[in-house]
């Protein structure tokens, strides 16, 4: 059993979208789209700023967003990272296979399919450990 | 699994969100727990038992039918 509803730390998210979003517009600057860079800044802003504000309320999804939450908060949102984990190893190993039916090599795809594996071997042998 | 949790908390009269204060989870985990679509973790059942002083089995039951997996 887990503390919490009000606790957690509400600029989680929100520093996390900043921090982010600032890494993609620097890097839409350093690739010389200046324009797309500061209009970039300004959205992931404006989202941190709306995050932020919701993440204030009393409801599952804005206790998860502070990461707060109770135990039921916090399986919801471990389980939705579960799912998303599948989705997108899913999307990775269909572009694999997409590509590679085009006589093209895996590209970017192989790469999230090595990432995918590897991770999930790693947390099985660490998780383990710890149950 | 089965609960008791309605019950006892409207026989005392008391909000969910009270009962949810006193056990230091959300108001929308105490709705889950009593229609049956979350079932609390030992640690809750057993502070949910000790709220309205009874006893996890006297609180929570499980079906015959069902297994534990």
């Amino acid at each position: 059993m887990t503390r919490a509803t009000l606790t957690g730390h509400r600029t989680a998210s929100a520093a996390v979208l900043v921090v982010g979003g600032g890494a993609v517009a620097a890097a839409v600057w350093i690739g010389g789209d200046h324009g797309f860079a500061v209009a970039l800044v300004a959205f992931y802003v404006l989202v941190a700023a709306l995050v932020y504000a919701w993440s204030g309320g009393q409801g599952d999804i804005a206790a998860i967003m502070r990461v707060g939450g109770d135990e039921r908060q916090r399986g919801l949102d471990r389980d939705a990272n579960a799912i998303t984990g599948y989705v997108v190893s899913f999307a990775a190993i269909t572009g694999v296979i997409v590509q590679t039916a085009r006589g093209e090599g895996p590209g970017g795809y192989g790469v999230m399919c090595v990432v995918a594996g590897v991770s999930y071997v790693v947390s099985l042998t660490a998780l383990r450990l710890r149950r | 699994m089965k609960n008791r949790v309605r019950e006892l908390r409207a026989g005392d009269g008391i909000s969910q969100g009270d009962l949810a204060a006193a056990l230091g989870v959300s108001r929308q985990t105490i709705n889950s727990i009593e229609n049956e679509r979350y079932q609390p973790s030992l640690p809750l059942a057993i502070a949910i038992a000790r709220y309205f002083g009874g006893t996890v089995e006297e609180i929570f039951t499980i079906d015959d039918q069902e297994t534990v997996r």
